[in-house]
């Protein structure tokens, strides 16, 4: 089996010392770091392998004596903002929000490492971390209960508008826009089941017939010249919904034929109609603040219909459970934690769980389309293990070249572009005290994307992510998924849909891009800027 | 939509709770009668001993239950590893690193997994020999295993 460990050797791990360049670079950085100069001294940062290393230099140190006041972290002169955080991705007022990954690499040009971002109206101060061992210390020392800034209007969705829903029972309000003791409490009931990787390997055969299903609807809707509609995008979201339901509702919805005022068709709108909105008031002035706008009571239907299609899935879950037989993964939370903790669960995994798939779907087909050579390979391996039967559990875990392409993709087109983290305590980050409170953006685009963490960064280069000694890249610059206690929910989920449908696809057709090539916005995913007019030749 | 809708689709919201809230009562008592751990239960009571060394060098000596995972048994006997097991086994944080012999890293029945290899990657002072204590499920053969924990950054950093 291939091991993608690093170099240091075995049984040694006390007595080497491996001592690495990081001390230098770290001590370089240092210097630098008052400076508005973006010179880097050290080309490539290795992370110490031998703690002892790091004792013996001040890498990790918090030298709290030496740290630099919060004054003088520098960054662009206080803009006047509104509220812009949505979701995970950071967003500026002033700058356009589509382009925030390009404000960003512009940004760590002139300032350097780590900026600030003060001044915003009625949100915290920010702080852009562009050090990749910085994100690594920060993640490291977290708490028990990490504080992940999130969408203020679904927190006024669910801790005041619908108080007495999500309040009724303790820890029952769900993840998303939830903190503290809360959201540790109902995290733990649900990452048990959720995360369990037996738990996903389970639903392989269902989610391979879902992804065959789109397999069929996409020779159906392409037109005269094999190419995929314009929308072919809202295609992706109905095959990413109907997985999705198939895990945390135990149900086929038939979003591939949906009729009107069906429980699927309902579900699909709200759910787009949730992706409308929610971007919109995030994005602009929260006049929902003051008054429910328009806008905000679609936002607020929408949520409430989700909510209510989920209440009832999982009652029909609850009476299946009874007949006993197999548990599926919404009757273990059933059972483990109680039927509005399931049901809340769902809502929470719809919220966030089904454009990023459907994105990172969107992305990686029109990247694979974009390389034949790739593409041939992938289908090498693809019926190496498959070898025309169906898919099973364990199969994609046979395929290292397919989830070497998956982790490409999303290394140089995340869909989520940052995460962060809201600091509980004060923190010294690149030599500065930041205060406890601040939001701290780590901007994974702009790391995973830079010569400093990785080896020729701009080429699609899946073979870096098979190579035994895990090179030169730094492993907390590209994390797709987060870290920690409070990683995405959805993981194993994710990976499962996500492998399997390109599985398929790529099994089936081949794939060309005829059209001008297609720039990345951020739109609130990171996403191809244009319609997805693939040419899907069968194989 | 009208605000009078608004109001009545909270309604509707509420029967639902006032349904759940009785459902929520009745099925509460599953909590404590299913197990949630991942772990193949153990058929009989069968111990094996295991030493782990700290990163001060302190060795303890300890025995484990065959079925239950390294993290499992850093937690049942309070062994109080600071910031072990971070995530509760759902390989999300990499905290419950060891590093072990390289004869005990062979004979180990199964190879990490994809997404233990995945989480691996970002433990602290990772090394050929390591492996996340969380997915080691303990068994009569392992008798004897020597487990090393590592220094955490925290450590590195005081
Ligand atoms: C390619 C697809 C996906 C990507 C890139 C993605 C990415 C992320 C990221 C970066 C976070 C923040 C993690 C952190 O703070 O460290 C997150 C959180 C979350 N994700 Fe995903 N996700 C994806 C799919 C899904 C799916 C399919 C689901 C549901 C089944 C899901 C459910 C969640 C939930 C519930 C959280 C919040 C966890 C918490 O705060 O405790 N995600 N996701
Ligand atoms: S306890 Fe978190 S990965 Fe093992």
């Amino acid at each position: 089996m291939r091991r993608r460990f690093c170099q240091l050797n075995l049984g040694a791990v006390n007595s080497k010392r491996n001592i690495t360049t990081t001390a230098q670079c770290q001590q370089a950085d240092g210097l630098e770091l008052g400076v508005n100069s973006k010179q880097r001294t050290c080309p490539v940062h290795q992370r110490p392998r031998s703690t002892h290393a790091a004792l013996e230099t001040p890498v990790f140190g918090t030298a709290t004596s030496s740290a630099k006041s919060w004054e003088e972290v520098p960054g662009p002169k206080p803009l006047p903002l509104l509220g812009n955080t949505w979701r995970f991705a950071p967003y500026i007022g002033n700058y356009s929000v589509e382009h925030v990954d390009k404000v960003c690499l512009s940004l760590r040009e002139q300032y350097g490492d780590c900026v600030k971002m003060a001044g915003l109206l009625g949100r915290p101060d920010m702080l852009f971390v562009f050090d990749a061992r910085e994100v690594e210390r920060v993640f490291r020392s977290e708490d028990g209960a990490p504080h992940r800034p999130a969408m203020p209007s679904l927190n006024y969705y669910k801790h005041v508008l619908r108080k007495d829903f999500f309040s009724a029972e303790e820890n029952c309000a769900g993840v998303i826009s939830v903190h503290g003791d809360s959201w540790s409490a109902f995290r733990t009931k649900v990452s048990r089941v959720a995360l369990s990787v037996s738990a996903a390997a389970q639903y392989t055969e269902p989610v391979a017939e879902v992804a065959d299903d789109f397999v069929y609807r996409i020779s159906k809707i392409r037109n005269k010249d094999l190419e995929t509609p314009d929308d072919f995008l809202n295609e992706i979201h109905k095959w990413s919904l109907e997985s999705l339901s198939l895990i945390a509702l135990d149900t086929r919805l038939g979003c591939f034929d949906a009729c009107a005022g069906s429980d699927s068709q309902r579900l699909i709108d709200a759910v787009n109609t949730f992706f409308l909105c929610v971007g919109e008031l995030e994005l602009r002035a929260p006049w929902w603040r003051l008054y429910p706008t328009r806008m905000f009571k679609q936002y607020v239907a929408a949520l409430d219909t989700i909510l209510s299609v989920t209440l009832k899935y999982v009652e029909r879950a609850l009476e299946d459970s009874k007949t006993g037989g197999n548990k599926s993964l919404l009757q273990e939370l059933v059972t483990a934690a109680g039927p509005r903790v399931a049901a809340v669960a769902a809502l929470d995994m719809f919220l966030v769980g089904i454009d990023t798939t459907s994105n990172a779907v969107a992305s990686i087909l029109y990247q694979l389309s974009l390389r034949p050579a790739v593409q041939e390979k992938l289908y090498e391996e693809i019926t190496k293990v498959l070898q025309n039967r169906p898919m099973r559990p364990g199969d994609v875990n046979q395929m290292p070249y397919l989830r070497a392409c998956v982790k490409e993709v999303l290394r140089m087109f995340p869909v989520v572009v940052g995460n962060g983290r809201q600091l509980t305590k004060d923190t010294v980050i690149c030599g500065y005290h930041i205060p406890k409170g601040t939001q701290v953006i780590f901007q994974h685009y702009v790391m995973s994307n830079s010569e400093e963490n990785f080896v020729s960064a701009s080429e699609f280069r899946p073979e870096r992510w098979l190579l035994k000694t895990s090179g030169k890249h730094h492993a907390f610059a590209s994390l797709p998924f987060g870290f920690g206690r409070r990683m995405c929910l959805g993981r194993r989920f994710a990976e499962l849909e996500i492998h399997t449908v390109i599985c398929k696809i790529v099994q089936a057709f081949r794939m060309e891009y005829h059209h001008e090539l297609l720039d990345y916005h951020i739109h609130p995913m990171y996403t191809p800027n244009g319609p997805i007019r693939l040419k899907m030749i069968e194989r | 939509m009208s605000l009078r809708n608004i109001f009545r689709t909270v309604r509707s919201t509420h029967s639902y709770l006032l349904r759940y809230n009785y459902l929520g009562a009745s099925f509460s008592n599953y909590k404590s009668v299913v197990p949630l751990s991942t772990n193949i239960p153990a058929l009989k009571d069968e111990k094996v001993k295991v030493t782990f060394v700290l990163n001060d060098g302190k060795r303890i000596e300890t025995e484990a239950k065959v079925g239950d995972s390294l993290l499992d048994v850093v937690v049942n006997n309070d062994l109080n590893i600071e910031g072990y097991g971070a995530c509760e086994g759902t390989l999300t944080c990499s905290t419950c690193h060891v590093i072990l012999k390289q004869e005990d890293f062979d004979r180990l029945p199964e190879e990490a997994s994809d997404e233990e290899r995945d989480m691996l990657d970002l433990a602290y002072g990772l090394t050929d020999t390591s492996r996340l204590g969380c997915q080691i499920i303990m068994s009569k053969d392992l008798d004897g295993l020597e487990i090393q924990i590592p220094e955490t950054i925290n450590d590195a950093r005081s």
